[in-house]
């Protein structure tokens, strides 16, 4: 019998056992075509998905090495009908190909004419195309080269975008290494983006992303627009950039709700790009306003629908998605895709955490019970005002401050959603608390004191969820926190997941309400996180404060 | 005609019982039942249907090779097979051959002369016309168009688009329709190309709108070839390499999940059964629930389900036996080894009659057709299957499916069709799920299931070896990193859900898999002592604290169900009742101090205290909850449906039939007429005496005389030749009614010698 690390179930999930001698090369060997799911500390588990064997088609693997793979490192046989459809999924890839045409500009060809006649069979093709150009090609509206790799996904034939993109125009960019270095794996994802054309770069959070990003302009050596999910992460942007690279202040443009600079390199949020007035986008010029030669999408796994449809006519553009995770929870992983492109580079947490890039972590759920008349009021509480209800107790807040106050001298943040117990927070922590309403400049002159050090306690709502950057977090108390969203739980724990500089290990606490939804939604993150491959223990209130 | 049928049966008489068995074992329905003598056996031979099947039997070669002979004369046959396979080597050792089989079959005899019946069996042989005696009876064209020179010199004649129309026809099929068909036409007067060929009779009218090619003037055509490309040998299998290894272990990984299918199904339906269609047969709703539930596409999940009840596992049962349920058989099924099970349903499905692969499909009527429904049953479908599989296990590779039909056409060329191209389809794809084949090749196990080999033995080391352990993890999952003993199946089964399954299987804890387990008995400590004890590493502290957590609330409310209650307000008064012995069949339970259950209904309990003196009233009850468990049910034992298949006779069968025929046949010539009754007194001896002189005489062919009470209970004596003993009756030949006929054993009164 074959003692393989791997065993391949019939619902096309891998499960790996990582202790085994060879699972490191099975590793290496899968990851190309199937995505890895669940990380916890003995068996991972990997999933075949269509779209992770088309990423791997578009990487250069063929059916032939994914067969192998799964049969050389399996334990058991392989079902005859999973390898017969890897092989069939695989061939789907590329029989159509978006190519440029001298006279026609941009044609769709097939290397198998039943295919193309069904494709153009479909309804919602037609409108795309154009004059049929003998048997195997077909004109495309140039303006539909983004739409229709949508509308070909979806009908499971995705198209190899050969057509090439714009050099657009010009401008010198370096990365300045002084002081610091590009680590081997940034390097890698750059180069295996600029290779690709256009993608997608998975890397964990704190794994600087930021810098992969600026590692692909200077391989662009073009004028840059790059697009973040709020004004905090403009600024981190353009303060990255100016530390990373030749670029000057005076070339890189902010546009926010604010500003309207547009510049070699500009950092524009999702949110002013998706403004609307009078049911117009009003800020669409940005994309034309110059001939952009690179696109960097921050947290793609954020990006809003209409910026894909923005997207899908900036195809000819290179495109480069940053991102944790490619998982969202909207389900549009098949965009991504077909508009930004194939994923071009991933590398898991628990590998960058061997590796000592990103802090391991602890994470704590911290049970607390109400008392019997807030039982009483839970139970009678309606439906939708009880998650409200739980998260909020005022038990909560004793073991908040009993927490704080066991980790005095190291940097604490608390973040919540309701804003009532973070004020409430603040106020028995003696802590400032950052919340929508709070300026931008209050924001980060907060931030820069948490920094410093000065400040050792900081109490955050959600906005403070995306995108910041606070090294010195080494431990993040969630006192409430919306329901259980996976990417959430990602970027909470990003906080965390910080490298810091004394190499300490960081902890995550979430108290919890003993037997209402609370509980529940922490079942969610509880399994979330261990996926991830976090140790992770519950211990009861009562435990912290005496 | 009556002479050449002489002729048959005289050359019938002259085989030798070797070759009468022989031609029994291949042409199986001559001999059932068995006919009284050789004329007999000659004149069922010769019937169209005898014939006809048996000409289903032979191969493509075979088949040419006699068709050759109705339109060549003997000594012909040579050469003009020769011509067909354009001399291909092995020519003439196929020729041979299939002139051994044809006349092991009786189809041909020594001569090479074709059996009666097989001509017109043949008709029209090759896709060639009728002769042109039969076209133009009797007229000159048809002594014309004997000479192959004159037809040459006629074809030669006509235009290019009557040499075109000629053409078409050459190869068959030799008619075609054209108006007026009967018209007059001579070569001088023809206009068109049809009327040129009417004109010098290369068509002839058979019909008012019909035309044929003669065969003389089809064979010109065809340069005197019978046969386009005839291939001595049969067509090469093509396909693709496998690792042999590789393929067996898939094969294997595959019967094992095949098993494990069917066991779940059959516990899935064991609470919760489907019911049977007025019609017979399982709704498409249940068979699609069955696919979901078991993670299977539909067909396969009809195969299961088809398989199992071929097995005998699953039969309608339960009240007016409405409802599919696991058979008693299910369970001796379920507790013996994999392999052991494999092989069980393997041979199920070898010989089921039926084709699952049509399940969800509809028939001509378009009525659809329903798993388990009678409609599913084809006669052939067993032999096909076991060809198909015989085709595929003739080689190491992993044949094509387009290769194997080739091979079965070629085999028995008369049964092509769309309908064997189907369900070779099904055969191969369902040989694969099955785990007979692996990757396309077939597997050992697979081909001792087809040989009727034990197979379980060639199975059973390349089965997954059972593990006893699994891997808890702190996402609250545990992996099976292979099938589990059954013990431990069984309870992690119960306290976790099963997640994803395959060679391994994935479980997750949950709050209500916990509770599940709780609620069968165990305890908080005993779970985790059960988890510890078979998990490789320690047990994860989420995971324990799960279980302390889901422990701690665990019957905190207890729900239970009473009759009735009695309550009132003064405790001593229910002290009182209590103590009343005459309350005792009330079988009170005092649930606090003012109220009382008891399982006696209202009624009984107010006619009870009434009469013990009290002064109940009734009080309305709402809300009453009867919980109920799903009890595992089973049906009665019902016998497994034997599915007769298309084995080939025994031989001792065979032996018996040619015995009695032989005895019947020289009863016919030497003795027209039955011999007396032997005077004297009729023979006694004890029954066991009578059983083994019987079988004696069976053994050395001898004759024996009997004494034998007749239906009307008669005592009469015969002179038999005894041939076969079976289910209480013998078989003989009776010289004294110069018949076959069968006796029952135990109204032979004894035995003696005939001298």
């Amino acid at each position: 019998m074959n003692d393989g690390p791997l065993i391949v179930q019939s619902d096309k999930t891998l499960l790996l056992e990582v202790d085994h001698e060879r699972a490191d090369e099975c590793r290496r060997a899968i990851a190309p075509f199937a995505e890895l799911e669940r990380a916890p500390e003995h068996v991972h588990t990997y999933r075949i998905t269509p779209l992770a064997l088309w990423n791997a088609r578009a990487a250069g693997h063929d059916a032939e090495q994914v067969i192998d793979a799964l049969i050389g490192f399996s334990r058991y046989p392989v079902p005859h009908a999973l390898l017969v459809d890897v092989a069939e999924t695989m061939a789907r890839y590329g029989r159509l190909r978006l190519e440029k045409h001298p006279v026609h500009g941009l044609v769709l060809t097939s290397t198998d004419r039943a295919v193309l006649e069904e494709v153009l069979r479909a309804k919602k093709v037609q409108p795309m195309i154009g004059e049929r150009l003998g048997g195997d090609s077909v004109a495309v509206h140039p303006s539909e080269r983004g739409n229709i790799k949508q509308m070909l996904l979806k009908l499971g034939w995705p198209a190899e975008d050969l057509a090439g993109y714009v050099d657009g125009e010009a401008h010198p960019i370096a990365l300045t290494e002084e002081g610091w270095s590009l680590r081997p794996y940034q390097k890698e994802a750059a180069d295996a983006f600029w290779h690709g054309g256009s993608g997608v770069v998975v890397l964990p959070c704190g794994a600087g992303k930021t810098i992969v990003g600026a590692a692909a302009m200077a391989h662009a050596q073009a004028t840059t627009l790059i697009l973040v999910t709020n004004t905090v992460s403009v600024h981190q942007w353009k303060t990255e950039l100016i530390k990373r690279t030749s670029l000057t202040e005076d070339e890189i443009g902010e546009y926010t709700g604010t500003k309207k600079e547009i510049r070699p390199v500009t950092i524009a949020t999702y949110q002013v790009m998706t403004a609307k007035r009078g049911g117009v986008y009003r800020h669409l010029e940005l994309f034309d306003a110059r001939d952009w030669g690179l696109v960097v999408y921050d947290e793609v796994h954020l990006l809003p629908a209409p910026i894909f449809r923005m997207t899908a006519d900036l195809q000819a553009r290179r495109r480069v998605g940053l991102t944790a995770t490619l998982v969202r929870e909207d389900g549009r992983e098949g965009d991504v895709f077909s508009l930004i492109g194939p994923k071009r580079y991933d590398a898991p947490w628990k590998e960058m955490e061997n590796q000592g890039y990103i802090a391991p972590a602890d994470c704590v759920e911290v049970r607390v019970t109400l008392r019997d008349d807030e039982r009483l009021a839970y139970a009678m509480a309606d439906t939708d005002e009880r998650y409200r209800f739980a998260a909020t107790t005022p038990s909560k807040l004793r073991v908040t401050e009993a927490l704080v106050k066991k980790h005095a001298g190291e940097q604490v943040l608390v973040i919540g959603q309701y804003i009532d117990q973070l004020d409430e927070l603040g106020e028995h922590l003696n802590a400032p608390v950052i919340k929508g309403e709070t300026k931008v400049k209050e924001r980060e002159r907060l931030f820069q004191a948490f920094r410093d050090k000065e400040l050792q306690v900081l109490v955050v709502s959600k906005v403070a969820n995306f995108s910041i950057d606070l090294p010195e977090a080494a431990v993040a108390i969630q006192v409430s926190g919306t329901f259980g969203s996976r990417q959430e739980e990602a970027q909470r724990l990003g906080r965390v997941l910080r490298p810091k500089a004394d190499g300490g290990g960081a902890r995550f606490y979430s108290i919890v309400s003993r037997d209402t939804v609370d509980q529940d939604f922490a079942a969610h993150r509880q399994r979330f996180l261990a996926e991830q491959g976090y140790a992770y223990q519950i211990i009861d209130a009562d435990d912290v404060l005496t | 005609m009556e002479r050449m049928s002489e002729g048959f049966t005289e050359w019938l008489r002259s085989r030798s019982d070797e070759q009468l068995r022989v031609l029994a074992m291949s042409r199986p329905e001559l001999i059932t039942p068995v006919p009284a003598n050789v004329p007999g056996l000659a004149a069922r031979a010769g019937t169209p249907s005898a014939v006809g099947r048996a000409l289903d039997r032979l191969d493509g070669f075979t088949l040419a090779v006699a068709e050759t002979l109705v339109v060549f004369p003997p000594d012909q046959l040579s050469p003009a097979i020769r011509r067909a396979t354009c001399d291909a080597p092995g020519t003439d050792e196929a020729i041979g051959r299939a002139l051994a089989t044809l006349t092991e079959m009786a189809l041909v005899d020594d001569e090479r002369r074709l059996a009666p019946g097989v001509q017109d069996a043949l008709d029209p042989p090759a896709g060639l016309g009728q002769p042109a005696d039969r076209v133009f009876r009797h007229d000159e064209r048809a002594i014309t168009l004997a000479d192959p020179r004159a037809v040459r010199k006629l074809i030669a004649q006509v235009g290019p688009q009557a040499r075109a129309a000629l053409d078409e026809l050459a190869w068959g099929p030799p008619s075609g329709r054209v108006p007026n068909a009967r018209r007059e036409v001579s070569v001088e007067t023809a206009q068109s190309p049809i009327e040129q060929l009417l004109a010098r009779g290369l068509l002839g009218a058979i019909g008012d709108e019909t035309v044929t090619l003669p065969r003389e003037v089809g064979l010109v055509l065809r340069d005197d070839r019978l046969h386009r490309d005839l291939s001595p040998v049969p067509p090469p299998l093509e396909g693709v390499t496998r690792r042999a290894d590789l393929a067996s272990r898939t094969a294997a990984g595959q019967a094992f999940s095949f098993v494990r299918s069917v066991e779940e199904l059959c516990e899935l339906w064991s609470v919760d059964p489907p019911g049977v269609l007025r019609t017979g047969g399982l709704a498409i709703r249940d068979l699609r629930r069955a696919a979901q539930q078991l993670d299977v596409p539909e067909w396969t999940a009809a195969l299961i389900i088809e398989v199992a009840h071929a097995a005998g596992l699953i039969a309608a049962g339960g009240p007016a036996d409405a409802e599919w349920l696991p058979t008693l058989s299910y369970d001796l099924w379920r507790a013996r080894q994999t392999e052991d099970r494999w092989e069980a349903v393997a041979r199920a499905w070898l010989s089921l009659d039926r084709v699952p692969g049509l399940a969800g499909s509809r028939d001509d009527r378009d009525r659809l057709l329903n798993v388990l429904h009678p409609d599913l049953r084809r006669g052939a479908a067993a032999e096909i299957r076991r060809r198909v599989l015989t085709v595929v296990a003739a080689t190491e590779l992993a044949p094509s499916q387009e290769s194997v039909l080739a091979r079965l056409t070629w085999e028995r060329p008369r049964r092509r069709g769309a309908h064997l191209a189907r369900l070779t389809e099904f055969v191969l794809r369902e040989a694969e799920v099955m785990g007979l084949t692996g990757l396309g090749v077939m597997s050992p196990h697979g081909r001792a299931v087809l040989t009727g080999v034990k197979a379980a033995d060639l199975l059973a080391p390349l089965l997954p070896e059972p593990v006893d352990h699994v891997v808890l993890q702190a996402d609250l999952t545990a992996v099976a990193p292979g099938p589990l003993t059954g013990e431990l199946d069984r309870w992690l089964g119960l306290a976790a859900d099963v997640e994803s399954k395959g060679g391994a299987t994935v479980y997750r804890f949950a709050e209500g898999s916990i509770r599940r387990v709780l609620d069968a008995g165990q305890s908080a400590e005993e779970v985790l002592a059960t988890l510890a004890r078979h998990s490789t590493t320690p047990v994860p502290q989420p995971l324990s604290y799960l279980v302390t957590d889901v422990a701690r609330r665990h019957g905190r409310l207890r729900v239970g169900s009473a009759s009735s209650y009695l309550r009132c307000d003064d405790p001593a008064v229910l002290d009182e009742l209590l103590a009343d012995r005459r309350a005792g069949v009330l079988r009170m339970r005092r649930l606090a101090p003012t109220v009382l259950v008891s399982k006696a209904s209202r009624a009984t309990m107010l006619d009870s205290l009434r009469a013990m003196g009290y002064a109940p009233v009734a009080e309305s009850l709402e809300g009453d909850v009867l919980i109920t468990r799903a009890d595992a049910r089973r049906t009665e034992a019902q016998p497994v449906r034997q599915v007769n298949g298309l084995a080939a006779p025994e031989a001792e069968v065979v032996t018996a039939a040619i015995r009695a025929l032989r005895a019947g046949d020289r009863a016919l010539l030497s003795r027209p007429d039955p011999v007396g009754e032997p005077g004297g007194a009729v023979p006694r001896t004890p029954a066991t005496a009578t059983i083994s002189a019987l079988q004696e005489a069976i053994k050395q062919g001898s004759r024996v005389w009997i004494g034998y009470l007749d239906s009307q209970g008669q005592a009469t004596s015969r002179i038999l030749e005894p041939a076969r003993i079976e289910g209480g009756y013998l078989t003989a030949y009776d010289e004294t009614r110069a018949a076959i006929h069968r006796f029952v054993l135990h109204r032979i009164t004894g035995v003696a010698d005939v001298n």
